[in-house]
Parts: structure tokens; sequence; C-alpha cells
């Protein structure tokens, strides 16, 4: 069994979590087709969104230079990265010039993804996660199970408990409105008092050379602008070239992820404090990250890089609302995290998640940039063939499959021996076990077939219309 | 160049050998801009200021919203507010010079905004009505934390300052160097990060009343 079956198996047996999963994502698809529901435009703004993000990635150079020009023009102070670990050099160094004993961070996907918790941790700074799900899984010391909701994995009986343990005057806990205000008033007074504030951005404006965040909370204001020193980890997949177009990737992202129109809070951050303002930082340095992305252009992944990180392929994908985000045991799970990981930590090590995927085409239907999700992944399954990865047993089994399925009438006469031999195992039209499907079987009933097979089927009703 | 730009841009060049012209760069994103108008969701259809007022108080934004005449009536609607909501009398009041020269007698006026403010009134640089939003500019007399403080936060907007669609927003300061912040806000805070269900007053104000100003 691989690390990543053992992770299922754990996944699979755990009922809390399937609660938990159900309870989001149910709300989030439910939420998100109302949006697009009252969007009849939707089709076509989408194509516009993905013709947007692909100009921008075509002329990446372009815009990458011009966004450097314009926030150096506005007292920003931009570095480049090519890897994690220098991004995160680079952060550690900006706090220990600052002198920064406490640091607050407002969620960021690409934090997560360049292990920026765990070096400023690493580096003897106090971490402040304030988006409440980071908040949560902080005290739990777990790491993000999505994208957009990195608590998912926990249902509010266990959130109340965790805060019953970790807060400070916690009062009652019984509802989520108590548990919230609880985060609010534990972290109220920890907002003002950093000496940094950390963010990622969802947005790159090229001609402006700001940046954008999306939150509901509030959190990565309340972040960015009280501390003296605001620091951005952002991939340099991430811009758009203008305000005008940030506007139409927001209708789709925010729609696409919560179902709202535009989140509370969309806020665009241009450079230091200006002069007479009385709130702000004197300091505004933007990172901007390669960490496998212009690999990723490299290696026929380009359209992955129109990722707006909103979630909704995970929300929608079957294998994900059975295990969870964890089980998949990288940054980004689910689709499109299915894709983007065997690139950036290699297939060897992740073949099994190109494998998770029943390729119903659900995650590439709703993806708001229209990247073509099951066509990626089956590039990583060929390519974990073609590379020699493929275990023993499946590669087996295809091989079998490929040999019946050249010679159409053994492969009649085998499906006519399965059909006869499966209703054995039957109890009231359902398999709950047989040889060799105790894959299937331990986790569900299989369906007794019924009716013959498909050409026998097909022969039955053409002779039925020829009559 | 840094080393570590130089190396990002010699493996873009690699993938993308032949960046096209500046020219044919402006001339797509033209092409690209010409396509959004179809796109917008199709409902600023009235006054924009009704629209906003509608949008501002549906479900999805959930502010609560009033319409006054003039400026002048603005702390007689604070009053109100604040004594239907059983709060001190005592506001922080953003340091515009619009809401300075009016009269607040009655109430308490500060200027300066607590972590755990109770009350804050302000000034929005304007709407938006396609999504009930409101837009602030940091500035000297408008700064950011006024938005993100208190609990409740009363806010008045000119009517002839609501923009009907995102775009005309952004229209109105193309080729203008932005504030350090431009904050769109688009309802109280809140947040559906436990089971995903929406829970007002996350860390930002738990409430959002409007104040819609004729002239």
């Amino acid at each position: 069994m691989s690390a990543f079956q053992g992770r299922v198996s754990s996944a699979l047996a755990d009922a809390t979590l399937k609660i938990a999963i159900d309870r989001t994502t149910n709300t989030a698809r439910t939420k998100r087709a109302a949006a697009i529901g009252a969007w009849p435009e939707f089709a076509e703004a989408r194509e516009l969104g993905r013709d947007i993000k692909d100009h921008v990635i075509a002329n990446l150079e372009y815009y990458l230079t011009q966004f450097e020009a314009n926030a150096i023009k506005t007292g920003a102070k931009v570095h480049w990265a090519r890897t994690g670990q220098e991004a995160c050099e680079i952060v550690v160094g900006i706090c220990k010039a600052a002198n920064a004993k406490s640091v607050t961070r407002s969620k960021s996907m690409l934090g997560e993804e360049i292990g920026l918790p765990h070096a400023l941790e690493a580096a003897g700074i106090e971490r402040v996660e304030t988006d409440l799900a980071e908040h949560i899984i902080q005290l739990a010391g777990e790491k993000p199970s999505h994208i957009i909701w990195p608590a998912l994995h926990k249902t509010r009986e266990q959130v109340g408990e965790l805060f019953r343990a970790n807060h400070t005057d916690p009062g009652a806990l019984a509802s989520v409105e108590q548990m919230v205000n609880s985060a609010r008033r534990n972290l109220r007074e920890k907002f003002m008092a950093a000496d940094v504030g950390i963010s990622g951005a969802n947005f790159l404006i090229a001609d402006t050379g700001g940046i954008c965040t999306v939150t509901n909370e509030g959190n990565a204001e309340l972040t960015t602008t009280p501390p003296r020193v605001h620091i951005v980890t952002v991939g340099i997949e991430k811009l758009v070239p203008s305000m005008t177009e940030a506007m139409t990737m927001l209708r789709l992202l925010v729609r696409s992820a919560t179902g709202a129109e535009l989140t509370q809070y969309t806020t665009f951050h241009t450079g230091p404090k200006r002069p007479g303002d009385l709130d702000g930082p004197e300091e505004f340095h933007i990172v901007l990250v390669d960490a496998g992305r212009t690999k990723m252009l490299a290696e026929g992944l380009a359209e992955m890089l129109r990722c707006l990180r909103c979630g909704a392929c995970m929300n929608h994908c079957v294998v994900f609302r059975q295990i969870g985000g964890h089980a998949y045991g990288s940054t980004y799970p689910g689709p499109m995290g299915s894709v983007i990981t065997p690139s950036q930590d290699g297939i060897e090590q992740f073949q099994d998640l190109p494998r998770a995927c029943t390729l119903n085409g659900q995650c590439g239907e709703v993806c708001p940039v229209a990247i073509p999700l099951p066509k990626l992944i089956r590039g990583w399954r060929t390519k974990a063939w073609v590379q020699g990865y493929e275990p023993a047993i499946s590669k087996t089994a295809l091989l079998l499959w490929r040999f019946l399925a050249l010679r159409p009438g053994l492969y009649q006469f085998a499906s006519n021996i399965a059909l006869r031999f499966m209703p054995i195992f039957a109890r009231s039209g359902w398999i709950a076990k047989m040889p060799l499907a105790g894959g299937w079987t331990t986790y569900r009933d299989l369906p007794s077939p019924q009716g013959g097979t498909f050409l026998s089927q097909y022969k039955a009703k053409h002779r039925k219309a020829a009559k | 160049m840094s080393n570590a730009k130089a190396e990002i841009f010699a493996a873009i060049r690699k993938s993308l050998p032949s960046p096209s012209s500046a020219t044919n760069i402006a001339e797509a994103l033209a092409a690209l801009r010409n396509r959004v108008n179809p796109t917008r969701p199709d409902r600023v259809n009235g006054a924009p200021d009704e629209v906003f007022l509608a949008r501002v108080q549906s479900p999805g934004v959930a502010a609560s919203a009033e319409r006054i005449a003039n400026l002048d009536n603005l702390p007689a609607a604070v009053a109100r507010y604040v004594s239907k909501n059983n709060l001190p009398p005592s506001i922080a009041l953003q340091p515009h010079p619009d809401l300075q020269g009016l009269n607040w007698s009655g109430l308490h006026i500060h200027h300066d905004i607590a972590t755990d403010e109770p009350v804050a009134v302000g000034l929005a640089l304007g709407g938006i009505a396609e999504t009930g939003t409101l837009v602030f500019h940091s500035q000297p007399h408008s700064p950011t934390l006024f938005a993100f403080l208190p609990l409740h936060h009363i806010v008045a907007v000119y009517a002839e300052t609501i923009w009907p669609w995102l775009e005309d927003y952004t229209a109105e300061f193309v080729g203008q160097t932005p504030p350090r912040n431009i904050n769109f806000v688009t309802g109280a805070s809140g947040t559906t990060d436990i089971e995903g269900t929406l829970v007002r007053g996350a860390h930002g104000p738990g409430w959002l009343h409007i104040i819609l100003v004729e002239q």
C-alpha cells in the first residue's frame, strides 16, 4: 500500500471527517450554483477570464517588467525568489532587519506552499495566523485541508473544544457565532501589536504596481495596516494588466469560491504609507516567487497558470468529497492539486494523485477560467506510465484489458463469464464482497449486473427496431 | 538585475522565446477590453443610486441603509441609529472636513479610533451599484482602520458618487497613482470558515449602516 493509499484508508474510516467535508462542500456547491445561475453572462465572462490569463502568461516577461517598474515608483521594494526556500529567506531577512518579535499573517496559499509558517517559527518569530480557519489549524497544529476553507476538516464541535482549551475567556462556545466572537476578542490586540504583517495577493496589477487581496473577515487589512512593515509573498503568475481586468477576474473568482458576488473586503494595496496618512506601513515589500511556475510553463502546463485558487474544482470533486484534503499529502489538494503537485514535487512521489480521479469532468466544467483539468490529469497519467511509475498490479490489469479489448470475441466471452459469475455473490441486488473486488467493496457495495452485456442489449434493440 | 530575476526571466524566455512587441500586446489587450461589457451582470437598469440602495440591503450584502436629503441631516440619522441599537453616544468620527463641519451636539465625538471602538462614522469616496460596494481611498482624512476596527460602521455616501458598474469606478482613475489602499467594502465583515456557515462580525465591523446623501 502506498503512503497515499494509507492516508485515504484512514480518511475513509473517519466518520467525523466525512460529516465535516459534507457540511462545507455541500453549502459551497449550492451557493456557487445560485450565484452562477443569477449571472447569465457567466459563460462569456469565463471565456474572457481565460483569455485574459492566457494573454498575461503569454506575455509574462512584459507584464512582470511593467509591474516591477510601477511598484518601485510607488515606493515598494520588489524582491525575486527562484524557490520557496529563497522566498522564505527573503521574508525572514526583512523581519530580522525590522527587529520583528511578532508577525501577523493573512491567509496565503503561496505562503503554505513555500513553507513560510515553518520558516518564521524556525527563526524564532512569533507567528499569529489571523484568518479564522488558519487560526483554528494553527491552534490544532495542523495543515490546511482546502485552499479556501483550510479548516474544512473540522466540525464546529471540534472547533469549540479547541477554543475552550486555547482561548482566554472564551465564554460559551455552543454556537458558531460564539466561536467567531471568541476568536475576534482573542486576536484583537495581536493585530495592533505586530511588527510585521504578511499577506499573499490574489492579483498583481501590472499598470499600477499594486496588489489585490480579497477576504471576508477583514483580517487582511488589519494585518497589513497597523504594523510598520507589510510583506507580500506572491506567485509570478498572479498578474493582470490593470484594475479593469481585475474586475472581470473578481466576478469569476468570488462567485466560484464562496457564491458571493464580491467578498466583503477587496483591497488594492499600492506602496507604503503616503505623507499625511494616519495609518499604514512605512515599508512595503513584494516578494515575487517562481517556485516551479516557469517549470510548469516549460512542461506544457501553461493552462494551469490561469488558476485563481477558488477551490470550486475540489468542492465538486467526488474523490475530494470522500477523502478530504489531507489525504493528498500536498499543499494543494483536489483536481488542481493533482496537476500542480506532480510538477512541483515530482511525479515519482505523487503519481497517485492524478490517478485519484474518476475523470467525470466536473472540475473542468466549474473552473472559472476553463482550465482543462481532466486533460492535464490524463497527461500526468501518461507521463507516469511512460516513465514506468505505474504500479505492477494496475500495469498488469491494464495490459490484460488491452489484450482483451483488441480481441472483441474474447472480450465478449470474458464479459459474459463475469456477468454470470457476479450475481452469485449478490444479496438483494448488491454485492458486498467478491474475490478480486476488495478494493471497491471495502467501502461500498457493487450493484449486481442486470440485463446482459452492452453488446447483447444493443443487438436485441436493433433486432426489435428491424421488426 | 538580481540573479534570481535574471534566472526567472531566462526560464520564461526559454518557454516563450519570441516576445510580442509592446504595440502588439497593447492591441491584444484592447481587444480583450472590448469584450468586457457583455460579460457584466445585466442588473444596473435603473438610477445607479437606487440600484445601489437595493443592492446593499439585498441578502448577499445585508447592510442596513437609509436615505437623507443632505449631509446636515447626518448627525440626526446617526443619533437615531445609536439610540435604536442601544449604543453609547460616543462616536469615532473619520477626520473628513465634510463631517467635521457638521453639528454633532448630543453626541461625543473623537477622531482617533480604538481597537474595540463601538461606533465609527465615515464618508465613503463613492459606491458601486452593481455589487452594493462602498469605496474608500486611504488619505489623511480617510484612514484605513476606520473601516475595520469599529463594531458598528455608519457610512455616508453621496448619491452622485455612485458608479453603475465596477469598471466605471476603475475608468475614473485610469492613469493616476492609486492611494496606498483602495478598500472595497461590500457588507459587514463575516466568515464561513466553520462548516461554511456565514457569521457576521469576524474581525471587521459586525454591522454596516449606509446613509445615502441625496445632495
